[in-house]
Formats: C-alpha cells, structure tokens, sequence
C-alpha cells in the first residue's frame, strides 16, 4: 500500500506558539488511522493540515507520492474533513448534500446519489430531502454533514470527534457509514474520536498527539468473555488454564474490559493474595522497546489472553526480564474501566 | 433561488419605471416662493399656460434667496419672486434678463384681537413703534424670503434697529404658514401675505385666533415679477419658453387668469403688468 | 381633538378614493428610492462582503470611516449632492437637479454606508466553521465566497430592507435635490414637510400612515429574516 499522506519536519505555529512538531507522519492509503491525545493536542490541527484547509509554517506535505506546495481546492476535491458539531448550509437537506457535487460539476444523477447517501445514514429520503436546515435535530444534522461529504466518494474521509454531542442512534448509524465508506469504496480513514471501543474497532492503527507531537499509541488490553458476577460488585473472568481476573464496577450488559498497560506491575515473585488485587501468572511473549518514552512494552500470555504492560528499561534490566520469562501480573480489580 | 430571480427580475421593472420613458413635452423650470407657491395660484396658472402655448410649467418653491440663488446658479429657467430691490439687484449684476411685473397682492399685521399694543388701523410705521415700545411678542420668517425682506425694510423705514437681539423678536426661519401658526401659539403678532392669511382663516373656519389688524397701507403692497434667467450667463437655460411664459402671462389671457384666481371666494391678485 | 379628527378622516377619504396628488407622492418615493437602492445593493453588498471577509492592513480604518458615515445628515448630503450637480457645479451638464435621478444619487450617498457597514458586520458575524464547511466540500475560493455570502443572504436582506426604510424617510435630499415638484420629485416625506405648511393636513396624515405601515411591515420583515440568519 503506497502513502497517500506522507509529513517531513512539520511544524506549525500559531502567533508564535509551536502546536505541531512533527518528524514523520505517513497515512497508507485504504488504512483507517486513529489519532488520540488530550484536548489542545494538535489533533484538528493536523486534520486541518491534511484537509488542506491550512498550510504548515514549516515542513514538507506529501499527497499522492507529490509535495504539495500551496493547498488548494484541487487537493480539497478528494480529501473531506467533517468538522466536530459540522453546520449545515442554510439549504434544504438535498441542498446540502448536492453542494459538494454541484461544485465538481458533478450533476448528473444528483436525485439518485442523494437518496443512496441519505440511506446510508439511516435518514428516510422521502421524509428528510426536503427539509430545512432548521428542521433538524442535532443528530439529524451531524448524519446530514456525514451524509454531504459520502456522496462525494471521497479518497479520503478525516473525522473530527464525528459522533461526540450525537445521540446513540445517529452514532450508531454514523458509525456503520463511516466503516462502508472505506469497505465499499476503499476511502483513506483518519478519525479522530475519544469513542475507544469505536476506535478499536474500526481503526487498524493509533497514533497519540501530546503537547504536538506524535507518540505511538500504547493500545489498552482489552478483556472480554463472559464476566461472572461475585460477591461486593466484583465481577470474575475465567481464564483457560484455570486463573481468574477479578474487575471491581458495574459493567451492565457488556463482557469488554480496558486495562491500561501502565496499570499492570510485573514481578518475579508471587504476591500476597488480595481480593481486590489480581494477581496471575503467566509467560512473556514479547518485549518491545517504545523509542520515544523510553519505555518497554512488555507482552505476557496469560491463560489464553495476552496482556501488555509498561516497565522502564532499568527495571526490565533488574528483573532480567526475557521472552519466555515465568512472571506475576498485578493490577488491582478497581483499574479495570468497562466499555459500553 | 427562484424566489430570488422573481424579486430581481420585479426590480428591474420597477427601475424602468423610473426612468422617463415617453418623450416629455417641452417643460419650464420655475423657481418661485414658498408664499407664492401657497395661494395656490400656479395651480391655475400652470394648466391654463399648458393649454395655451402647450409647454409644461415645473416648479420649485423655495425662500426668496434661494430662488434667487437657483437663477444664478442656472438651475431654473424663469423666477416669480416678490423682492423687488432684490430683483433689480439681480438683473443689474446681470443674472437676470427681461424682468416684468405682473401682479400684486398685500401685506398684513395680524396679531390677537386683544391686541396689547394697541396697533389696529394705525399705517405700518406707527403700528411696528408701537411694537417696539411695548415689546410685543413679534414673529417673523428670518428666512430670506420676499415677506422676510419685506418685513425688515418696514422696519428700518421706522428707525428700529438690533432686532436680532430683542427678546420679544422670534425668528422662525420657516414658511409663512407655520409662522402664524407659532405666531398663534404665542399670542404675537407677525407680518404675513394676504393670501397665507385667507389660507389660514379658511382652516380656522372663519374665527382665525389671530385677525388682521393693520393692513391698506402703500408700504405693504407685495409686487410680483418675472425674470427670465440670463442665456448670456447660463446657455443651458430655456430662454425661449422662459420667453414664451413671459409675454403669455402679462398678456391679456394671463392676466385675466391672475384677476379671476378667488382664494376662498375672495380676490387675492390685481393683475398690473404694464404694456411694453 | 376636531382638528385632527378631520385631518383623520380627509386622509382616508384621499386614499380611498386615489387622489392623484397623495398617489403621485407614494409612487413617485417608491421609484426614487428603488432606483438608488438597487445601485446601492450592487455596489454595497459586494462592497461589504470584501470588507468583512478579508483581512488587510488598514481595514480597522476603512470600517471606522465606514461606520462614521453611518452619521451623514441628509441635509449635508444634499447640499454635497447640489453643490455638484447644480448648473454651476462640474457635473451640471448632466442636468440632474430637480430629477428622479438626481434624488437618487444622493439617497444612494445616504444608503451606501449603511449596505457596507451592515453587509460586512452580518459576514463578520458569521460562524466561521460555515466557511471551512464549505471549504471541506472542494470549493474554490470564488466558490466558497459566493457560497458564504448566500449563507448571510438573510442578515444582508436584513441590511438592504435597513437601508430601504432610511431612504424611504428622508426628507433633506429629496428637498434639497429633488424640490418638491408637484407631479415630478414630490415625495411622500416633502410632501409631508412642505405641503402641511399650507395647510393640506389630510394629505400630510395620509402620507404619513402610508409611510408608517411601510416602516412597519420593513420592521416586521427584518426582525423575520434576523431570526432566521
């Protein structure tokens, strides 16, 4: 798979204040990136950056294997952004949807593009074309925004936080939009979204922007199977060799778990047995060494699960740990967050 | 967008509108006075004129100075103004050509009936001392115009200067009508045309607050006269049809118009332009 | 009370029974002040777009002049306007004075701030995330701009109907420019000032109704079309 995005050395500034610092960025195109990170990270920054909506103050931007030196709406024709709360144009909904087509000269079979789009946000064309502007609900909009910029088949599709404010129902459909976009068509996804178990889903890769600058994600164990309630709002998973994860809260109808890596300890011994402390024995894997943090990912295979954790490097030399190691993980029950 | 273009589309017709499409027949340009203008006289004058020598007469009533300053501007073609040291003014600076009187009217003190000055049926000199010394409300135009001008000769031919100072002198800079009515207001007295008074009689149903008090003598005559605008000074100008208006109106036909005109049922110009 | 109780009902008498002189006043306002805001429009909203869209050194300035001509009495601009298209003036040629035409420069004087000054604040007022919008779906810079400018269609109409309704009621550059001609360039509002003075108070008051449920329905309209923008 070729880039179709590829960064050098960019950095951007506003009035002075360095937001993005960037060595290299690359998108392989027909991929579905997750960027993550804090707000004020730089994330709709660089969205903006690829949209070609902005050009960087420093830095070389590649689209298509080609430098782009001035963006402009050549670029803006195959590469869409949908803002965070995107507004509609005071248009009709079948306005609104035709805006992006009519600009192209696209303006053949318009009524029929409409109607697929509309379907595919789960919006009934009979009942939505004609509708004004203000004549939607929040949710509505947002599927409308999504809806303008997929019937213009774009190359690729940034999303900025697209189903944040958004009822469950427009999210849900949102969602299956967005994962046919790129199934059907093959359009390039960079998505940027709090939504974890969405990201997990749908993206194969995650990138994390902190203070501006672009850190590999560090992906959360993720444990599902079937979580047997126990006594004191604990909930139980059992292993394949016999082991049990224990996790403390309220998971409802789910059976996901999110445990961070840097929540979970490794040591050689076994410790003392604790309700609320998980404490499991298993084997290393793999042993990453995480360039920027300094930090190694360390892999174990625990019963059937593999579960990450982050030690330094000084510690990985203390334990001498190695691949094949025999160790002890422990996290407490309460670091577990459940998914919805 | 349609909606749109509906709206443009009803605009421009309304644009077309506004320009002059048929041909206008030939039109005069008049600066004329505001007093004038009130007795309703061109009203009469202007149709008649129309019918006999087919040319339209437009006009403009402004204060006497302005008027003035239209024709030396050049900006009319004819003036019909009642300031007669003015005119000849006008005409000697050589602004104005061909200047002939054609009618007159007069002038009246009218005042409350009370009248705390104790002026009625004096002759306009003693009648404006005795203003003086009482200090009587007096209100004038202080507009420039024909009456203004009129107003403040009668006064230097008393001897009173420093009006502009007195407290119970009032300057309304307006038109005659709205002088009276503030006149009225006030309980004082002001200096006005006969024919702005039968106006302001008639609105009042006969039973005017205020009532004529001073009026035949031969300083209050109001002379009115034509002049043509000057085509040596302003080649633009309609010297012909100024011309034309000329000769119709001190004419026989124009003249009988001027001496059949009734305000109210009562006469208000005597025709008296001198045969040439 | 008798008095204006007369003047009341002679109004109604002359609009009912379509008196010339009070319908030569209205449609002679309406085609002067239609012909100079269609010119204002032409040249404000674009005017005003440019203003409030782009940033350039010096427009702080340029919408301070702007806003300050917002202030122009329409006796001053009258007397400009005369001064110029007078006989004696550089543009007397074109014989302006005493015309529907030469009104309507000087209402267009009056009206132009005011399209400028609302059109670029009702642009500036616009979420800027609309211009990104449309920005984001591939339009080109003309595009986008024509596009932002449709989207404060409603905030512009709101400024043009402003504008209408100041030149509808002005009186000093009708009087000044136009001179209250009977039949050619007397208007709604001279005729109110002028003719009242000799007394045609029926006349006065039913312009004068004639004027106010226009400056209403104008005011209904703009209040409509600011909700919506």
């Amino acid at each position: 798979m070729k880039d179709i995005f590829r960064l050098e050395n960019v950095i951007h500034q506003y009035s002075g204040r360095t937001v993005l610092d960037i060595q290299n960025f690359e998108v392989k195109e027909g991929e579905a990136l997750a960027l993550l990170g804090p707000n004020g990270s730089g994330k709709s920054t660089l969205l903006r950056i690829l949209a070609f909506l902005e050009k960087p103050t420093k830095g070389r931007v590649y689209y298509d294997g080609k430098m782009v030196n001035e963006p402009s709406f050549a670029h803006r024709r195959e590469v869409t952004l949908l803002l965070q709360n995107s507004p509609l144009l005071k248009r009709s909904v079948e306005e609104n949807l035709c805006y992006g087509l009519k600009v192209r000269g696209k303006t053949s079979n318009m009524q029929e593009k409409v109607r697929t789009a509309l379907e595919m946000v789960g919006l009934n064309p009979q009942k939505f074309a004609k509708r004004k502007w203000f004549e939607l609900s929040g949710g509505e909009a947002q599927r409308v925004a999504l809806a303008s910029r997929l019937i213009l088949k774009p190359r690729v599709l940034l999303l900025d936080e697209p189903t944040s404010s958004v009822d469950s129902e427009s999210a849900k459909v949102m969602k299956e939009a967005i994962l046919k976009a790129k199934s059907q068509w093959g359009s390039t996804l960079v998505i940027v979204s709090h939504d974890l178990a969405w990201i997990y889903q749908v993206t194969e890769r995650a990138l994390s922007l902190f203070n501006g600058k672009l850190i590999n994600h560090v992906p959360e164990n993720v444990l599902s199977g079937n979580w047997e309630p126990r006594n004191g709002s604990l909930f139980a998973l059992k292993l394949s060799d016999g082991q049990i994860i224990m996790g403390a809260g309220n998971p409802m109808e789910s059976s996901t778990a999110l445990l961070d890596p840097k929540d979970v300890i490794i040591c050689a011994e076994k410790p003392e047995e604790d309700s609320a402390l998980n404490a499991l024995e298993g084997t290393i894997v793999s042993m990453n060494l995480a360039r920027d943090t300094g930090q190694v990912l360390v892999k174990t295979l625990v019963g059937d699960k593999t579960i990450s954790s982050l030690v330094t490097e000084k510690s990985m030399k203390n334990l001498h740990l190695h691949p094949g190691l025999k160790v002890f993980l422990h996290f407490k029950a309460s670091a577990l967050k459940w998914l919805q | 967008m349609r909606k749109f273009f509906a709206f443009l589309v009803s605009v421009a017709l309304l644009m077309a509108l506004a320009l002059p499409g048929v041909a206008a027949p030939q039109y005069l340009m008049m600066a004329t006075t505001t007093s004038t203008d009130n007795t309703g006289l061109l009203n009469v004058l202007a149709p008649a004129f129309e019918k006999a020598a087919g040319i339209e007469l437009r006009w403009t009533a402004v204060g006497t100075g302005k008027a003035l300053e239209l024709g030396k501007n050049c900006d009319v073609d004819i003036l019909l103004v009642h300031a007669p040291n003015k005119e000849k003014k006008f005409v000697e600076d050589g602004y104005g050509v061909n200047r002939r009187e054609v009618m007159y009217n007069d002038f009246v003190i009218i005042g409350p009936p009370s009248d705390p000055a104790n002026i009625k049926g004096l002759d306009v000199i003693s009648a404006l001392k005795k203003i003086r010394s009482h200090e009587a409300l007096f209100v004038s135009r202080g507009d420039n115009s024909g009456t203004h001008t009129k107003e403040l000769k009668l006064w230097k031919e008393a001897g009173i200067n420093g009006l502009d100072k007195e407290k119970w002198y009032i300057q309304t800079g307006q038109g005659m009508l709205n002088t009276i009515n503030i006149a009225t207001e006030r309980d004082g007295y002001t200096l006005t045309d006969r024919g702005t008074f039968i106006k302001y009689e008639a609105n009042h149903k006969g039973t005017p607050p205020l009532v004529i008090l001073v009026e035949g003598d031969k300083l209050l005559l109001n002379q009115y006269s034509v002049i043509a605008v000057n085509p040596k000074r302003c080649p633009k100008v309609k010297y012909d049809l100024a011309l034309k208006f000329i000769d119709w109106i001190t004419s026989q036909e124009g003249q009988k118009v001027i001496g059949d005109f009734r305000l109210m049922g009562k006469q208000l110009f005597v025709p008296n332009a001198a045969e040439q | 009370m008798n008095y204006i109780l007369e003047g009341f009902i002679g109004a109604i008498n002359l609009l009912l029974t379509k008196d010339p002189e009070t319908y030569s006043a209205i449609w002679t306002t309406l085609r002067i002040s239609t012909l100079s805001i269609t010119f204002t429009l032409l040249l404000g909203i674009p005017l005003g777009f440019l203003l409030g869209h782009y940033s350039f050194p010096g427009k702080r300035v340029l919408r301070t002049i702007v806003d300050t001509l917002l202030a122009l009495p329409t006796v001053v601009v009258g007397l400009l306007v005369y001064a110029f298209i007078s006989r004696r003036g550089p543009f007397g040629e074109l014989g302006l004075l005493f015309t529907i035409p030469g009104v309507a420069i000087g209402q267009f004087i009056l009206a132009l701030p005011i399209v400028v000054s609302l059109t670029a604040s009702a642009i500036e007022g616009m979420d800027p995330k609309v211009y990104l919008t449309i920005k984001t779906l591939g339009a080109s810079n003309k595009q986008a701009a024509i596009a932002s400018l449709w989207e404060g269609r409603y905030a512009v109409l709101a400024a043009a109907i402003t504008a209408y309704s100041r030149v509808i009621s002005e009186v000093g550059i009708s009087m000044m420019i136009g001179g209250n001609i009977k039949w050619h360039t007397r208007t709604i509002t001279t005729a109110i000032a002028l003719e009242t003075g000799k007394g045609e108070f029926s006349m006065g008051i039913a312009l004068g109704a004639v004027l106010l449920a226009f400056a209403f329905f104008a005011n209904t309209l703009v209040s409509f079309l600011r909700r919506r923008a």
